[in-house]
């Protein structure tokens, strides 16, 4: 089957031209849901990122000081590990800590080059077998005595609370992002039925004269596609506005220091990009899909 | 060229349009098919480009049992099948020269091939001079010449044609004949189903009628009635 790009590119554009206010209706709606499912994500994230310290449990950290001995580290470890009363100890070294310092302060260059890796305090994250406050109230207060010990810090019911926020908070986001995506599947679907039905003349001819279902198709996927990739374009530059929009406020703004570790990292933000051009190549695919699939029988 | 063996066609609500069919038309014939509407003509020509499946019985077309073609081969079926029509079926956001070029285009046919094939047929059915006329622009008759071009542009083995002259007049329809019987002597199979008394008797050709979906006569040089 020779299936000419030129061919494709040509229908694809009309259709996308002649069907101009429901294609826009497609591509908003993919559009909005892609960018409050990426927002979602990104939050999530931030939050994430802001409160790795605090995640699974985790109710209180002893940091050592930056100097103590590895006789003071392995005693400290042996007594962390022998309490009944504590289920898992993590231990993180200095390499691991000053990684962990430069993501959550990674707005101010300043505080990064004002400490090294030796200067970074070795610290053990401890889970609790119960969750009792009284009970880890003392039980860090004890070790908090020991040798080459710095400080004993317990997690925040801010921490805590905001953890909990922001996973009913993204939930609700994703669940409404996942209603619209439905209705965005709906549209390209119905645009694409619009498009068929205004070029029937021309696939009834096709048929007769012997083209192909595939060529038949082709053009018709390609521009639910098209709706797709657009609509997640569009999301792109929401989420990436919306992302550094709150970097900028954060970075201004003296009374949200506590919210200095909510950053997005490179990475996380790549993933997401790549995220939302996938979901919105599926869901054009898909309205396509269901469309030719349905409407477009020999 | 295109066998049926006891075609049945049963449409729902226990309607028969073609009963026990055995019709066998060979490579170049000329055929028209007549009789009152609603006796089954347009089924017979449907069955044959497997627009319709039969109930019963078994079709030929080149050599090919049509019944055991598998869906996806239906359409290389189809370019070997010209298909002519009452109501034209032009494009008509489509110039002349488009509309033919249309069918080579969507069969994957290279553009050289159309550049040069389109104003060959367009010149065969004698509209080179109107090839960036718009449907229309043209007179019935002439739209009619563009749909034959079209259907005839490919070189099909088989060329169908339901009621061609049903929308023209009889002085255009003259001209009409002229240019299927031109198209059947380059050795095209030909199937004409008509009302058309006049031509039927003028052009002498094979004549089958059918009755309530039953081959009634089926005579060599026949008449229309």
């Amino acid at each position: 089957m020779a299936l000419n790009v030129r061919y494709v590119a040509r229908e694809t554009g009309t259709n996308l031209r002649r069907n101009f206010s429901l294609t826009l209706a497609s591509v908003v709606t993919v559009a909005v849901s892609l960018t409050l499912f990426g927002a979602a994500l990104v939050f999530a994230q931030g939050v994430n990122n802001m409160t790795a310290r605090w995640q699974g449990g985790i109710e209180f950290i002893v940091f050592m000081q930056a100097g103590a001995t590895s006789e003071q580290l392995d005693s400290m470890r042996t007594a962390l590990e022998a309490n009944p009363e504590i289920s898992t100890v993590t231990f993180i070294d200095k390499p691991a800590a000053y990684e962990e310092f430069k993501q959550l302060f990674s707005r101010s260059r300043d505080m990064i080059e004002s400490v090294d890796q030796e200067s970074m305090p070795p610290s053990f994250r401890v889970e609790p077998v119960n969750a009792d406050a009284d009970v880890i109230q003392a039980m860090g207060d004890q070790f908090a005595k020991k040798a080459g010990v710095r400080e004993v810090v317990f997690a925040l019911d801010t921490v805590k609370t905001m953890q909990r926020v922001t996973n009913i908070a993204s939930f609700v986001i994703i669940v409404v992002a996942c209603f619209l995506l439905v209705a965005a599947v709906l549209l390209i679907l119905n645009t694409i039925r619009t498009a068929m039905f205004a070029r029937r003349r021309e696939i009834e001819v096709m048929k007769l004269v012997g083209a192909t279902n595939w060529f038949i198709r082709v053009p018709f996927m390609v521009e639910g596609l098209v709706h797709g990739v657009l609509g997640a374009a569009v999301a792109i530059i929401g989420v990436q506005g919306l992302n550094w929009g709150f970097d900028r406020g954060l970075s201004n703004n003296r009374d949200l220091r506590m919210l200095e570790g909510f950053v997005i990292t490179g990475g996380q933000m790549t993933f997401t990009t790549l995220l939302l051009i996938g979901v919105g190549c599926v869901i054009g695919a898909l309205g396509s899909g269901i469309a030719v699939s349905r409407f477009l029988d020999v | 060229m295109i066998k049926l063996e006891n075609v049945t066609k049963i449409y729902k609500g226990d309607i028969a349009a073609l009963r026990d069919a055995d019709v066998n038309i060979d490579k170049g014939e000329f055929v028209f098919l007549v009789g009152a509407s609603g006796s089954g003509k347009s089924t017979f020509i449907r069955l044959l480009n497997k627009e319709e499946e039969p109930s019963q019985g078994r079709i030929y077309v080149a050599g090919k049992d049509i019944g055991s073609l598998n869906a996806w081969k239906v359409p290389y079926l189809r370019r070997n099948i010209g298909y002519v029509f009452q109501d034209f079926k032009l494009l008509p956001n489509k110039t002349v020269f488009e509309n033919v070029a249309f069918a080579l285009e969507v069969i994957g046919r290279p553009s050289h091939v159309i550049k040069s094939q389109v104003p060959a047929i367009l010149e065969l059915v004698g509209l080179s001079q109107k090839l960036e006329s718009f449907p229309f622009e043209l007179s019935g008759g002439e739209q009619q010449r563009v749909s034959i071009a079209r259907a005839f542009v490919n070189r099909p083995l088989i060329l169908l044609a339901d009621e061609p002259t049903g929308n023209l007049d009889p002085a255009t329809s003259v001209g009409i004949m002229r240019l299927l019987d031109r198209i059947n002597r380059t050795g095209t199979t030909v199937v004409m189903a008509t009302h058309d008394r006049g031509i039927v008797d003028t052009m002498r050709r094979r004549v089958i009628e059918l009755d309530k979906g039953h081959i009634v006569r089926d005579q060599s040089r026949g008449v229309y009635e």
